[in-house]
């Protein structure tokens, strides 16, 4: 088709336009036709062993230096349920427990391996404690913790919604059964400072937590669950309550404690005050202490490490296995259709 | 006159449109039939079976990492996930990619369909919806679940995950395991189908795209409505390098079984449309038919009696 000198630029622009609509007709020619421009990878030998070599060779590499940083976090963990019971009352943990009238302090003794850099993360570990249990996670009430006590559907909460006739404010199982026990340690007669703020996340602290609500008649009915709090410091700031009321995953749970700001040399003996109020004995629940450095990986877990050098290697080992088959067999699929014939 | 039949097709003209209204398929010329049987049918065989072991293998992966998780939560009936992630995954993130794979998957191009009939005895036979093949794919599934639960729970257990220090939760977990699933299903789709157009890709990498900004707004709705996944991508899980690490070491072991079967199955015990794919792959247009021994023309059965009874003339003529 020849175009004429004379309005070139309407032709253009018709030509322009016809083109478009043709470029546009053509792909939905070819999308109606299933035939669009495709790439159809075949699984070759070459590209087995390739990937398999290639997953191999990244890897044990990342393997490698998981695992070398997993080793490089120092972490002490010191059970001390049992221990912390005294001689007479090991007959009867719950009963020991339970009474308010003992004092319940008890002296741990933690032998620092390796010199620990600053910061040094204090944990409490329960072991057997099912906190992503159903019914347990449901009796709580968001609403509640923002708003306080002008919120008025607290049924999720029953029956820690309310003692004595009062409402209570955090309602429910969860901050009912608040982690009671307190640490203080001692390096050399001098006590280390512990760092309580900023354990909680950032955005639970901000908006998940009224700054304008507080405690209101909390642990005051004939069972006491766990700790108190102070009816004067709004929610937003009991970082104990907001660490404590962020459910675990599995049974075996950690939640941080604090923060010890400074250095821990190699062969320290610190010296752990513990006051063991929290009563893990009714159901055969065991408690930890943790402390911990933390690497750019987290915490102490030669797992994925492992893992990672693990699936590496077997991918080298199947990648010679498959090259080893495939030259001993040169065209083992002559005749061998694998449908009856 | 037919009484009964698998799939009628009628063909309109001009004897009227009565065959027509009463087929399943209709065409307007009877030359039509080759391609609509050759082609279609062997198209349609392979999407439809292939769609449904995929869907039995994506539903088991996922109800089973939630099967293994209430062993940890005492029964009681917790799920591993958020509401909202469990009623989002069959329908935003693991629906466009079997889309994809049911109505545009081609694993030998029409030209080929063409070329070798036999191709169509894999549906006549029922190849690829036999009673292993699905009892293959749902273990696939099961294999898969089991897998991305325990590597995630043992790599991300109670320690830190990140390096300021906090420790791992519900809601930490529950991304973590369901970023595995997401990306697992949706690479083992990337692994079955033969055909890549850019809708494929599109659906493929753009379900696992979405799962994360699914994340990031669900996340910062209130937290009365997110509960649990308030803001747990941007401030938890995205900053620690722990979680992108089990996501890829997750995703790859899952993975890494049919990997293996397939890559051994091909190369030693190909199907058909294995062959024909390799030999266009390599272009040589003798190798497959002499190597074979099959004839494109005639049933295999039919081909090696007929040469049984030529060998039988050839022998008497002597």
């Amino acid at each position: 088709m020849e175009v004429e000198g004379g309005n070139t630029s309407a032709n253009d622009a018709v030509a322009r336009k016809i083109s478009i609509q043709s470029r546009r007709a053509k792909v939905f020619y070819q999308f109606t036709q299933q035939n669009l421009p495709a790439c159809k990878p075949v699984l070759t030998p070459s590209w087995i062993v390739t990937t398999f070599l290639l997953m191999g060779v990244i890897f044990i590499p990342i393997g490698l230096v998981t695992l070398r940083t997993s080793h490089s976090v120092i972490e002490i963990v010191e059970r001390y349920d049992t221990e912390c019971i005294p001689e007479k009352f090991r007959g009867n943990k719950v009963s020991y427990i339970k009474d308010s009238t003992i004092l319940k302090n008890c002296s741990l003794y933690l032998k620092v391996p390796k010199h620990m850099k600053a910061p040094i993360y204090i944990y409490y570990q329960l072991d057997n404690y099912y906190q992503n249990h159903r019914r347990y996670v449901k009796s709580r009430n968001d609403q509640q913790l923002l708003h306080g006590l002008k919120s008025n559907d607290t049924s999720s909460c029953q029956p820690e919604d309310s003692s004595n006739g009062l409402p209570s404010v955090p309602c429910g199982l969860i901050a009912w059964s608040l982690f009671n026990d307190t640490f203080k340690f001692i390096r050399e007669s001098s006590e280390l400072v512990v760092n309580r703020k900023n354990i909680a996340w950032k955005s639970d602290r901000n908006h998940k937590f009224g700054k304008q609500v507080y405690p209101f008649n909390f642990q005051n009915g004939t069972f006491i669950g766990g700790g108190s709090l102070d009816p004067s410091v709004p929610l937003s700031d009991q970082e104990d309550l907001i660490v404590w009321m962020r459910t675990a995953a599995l049974p075996s749970f950690r939640k941080m404690y604090g923060r010890i700001e400074e250095d821990l040399d190699a062969d320290d003996v610190i010296a752990v005050h513990l006051m063991n109020n929290y009563n893990t004995y009714s159901f055969g629940g065991k408690k930890k202490l943790v402390l911990s450095t933390s690497s750019w990986l987290g915490g102490k877990n030669d797992f994925l490490g492992v893992a990672y050098v693990f699936v590496g290697s077997s991918s080298i080992i199947i990648s010679l296995v498959f090259m080893l088959l495939h030259v001993k067999n040169p065209s083992s699929f002559a005749g061998r259709l694998s449908f009856p014939l | 006159m037919l009484q009964e039949a698998d799939i009628g097709v009628g063909i309109s003209g001009v004897e009227g449109m009565q065959a027509v209204m009463s087929s399943d398929y209709a065409i307007a010329q009877f030359r039509f039939l080759e391609r609509l049987l050759l082609v279609h049918g062997h198209w349609c065989y392979r999407r439809i079976s292939m769609m449904i072991c995929y869907f039995f293998y994506k539903n088991l992966t996922f109800g089973f990492t939630l099967f293994w998780y209430e062993a940890y939560a005492s029964f009681s009936g917790r799920p591993a996930y958020n509401d909202w992630y469990m009623s989002c995954y069959n329908v935003f993130f693991t629906s466009l990619p079997v889309i994809a794979l049911g109505v545009f998957d081609q694993d030998v191009s029409a030209r080929l369909c063409l070329k070798y009939p036999l191709l169509y005895q894999e549906g006549v036979q029922n190849i690829l919806f036999s009673w292993p093949r699905i009892l293959g794919w749902m273990s696939n599934g099961v294999l898969s679940a089991i897998i991305i639960f325990f590597f995630t729970t043992n790599s991300i257990f109670n320690q830190a995950f990140r390096k300021d220090g906090h420790a791992v939760d519900y809601e930490v977990l529950g991304v973590a395991m369901y970023s595995s699933v997401v990306w697992a299903v949706n690479c083992q789709m990337a692994l079955s189908i033969n055909y890549f157009t850019w809708i494929q890709h599109f659906f493929i990498w753009g379900s696992i795209a979405l799962w994360y900004i699914f994340l990031v707004v669900y996340g910062s709705l209130p937290p009365t409505f997110s509960t649990t996944a308030y803001k747990v991508l941007v401030e938890a899980c995205a900053p620690s390098i722990l979680y992108w690490l089990t996501t890829l070491l997750v995703v790859v072991s899952t993975l890494l079984p049919y990997f293996l079967y397939r890559a051994f199955q091909t190369r030693f015990r190909p199907m058909y449309h294995d062959l024909i794919q390799r030999q266009r792959l390599e272009g040589s247009e003798t190798e497959i038919s002499s190597q074979t021994e099959v004839s494109s023309e005639l049933p295999a059965q039919v081909e090696i009696k007929m040469q049984h009874l030529k060998a039988n003339l050839r022998q008497r003529n002597q």
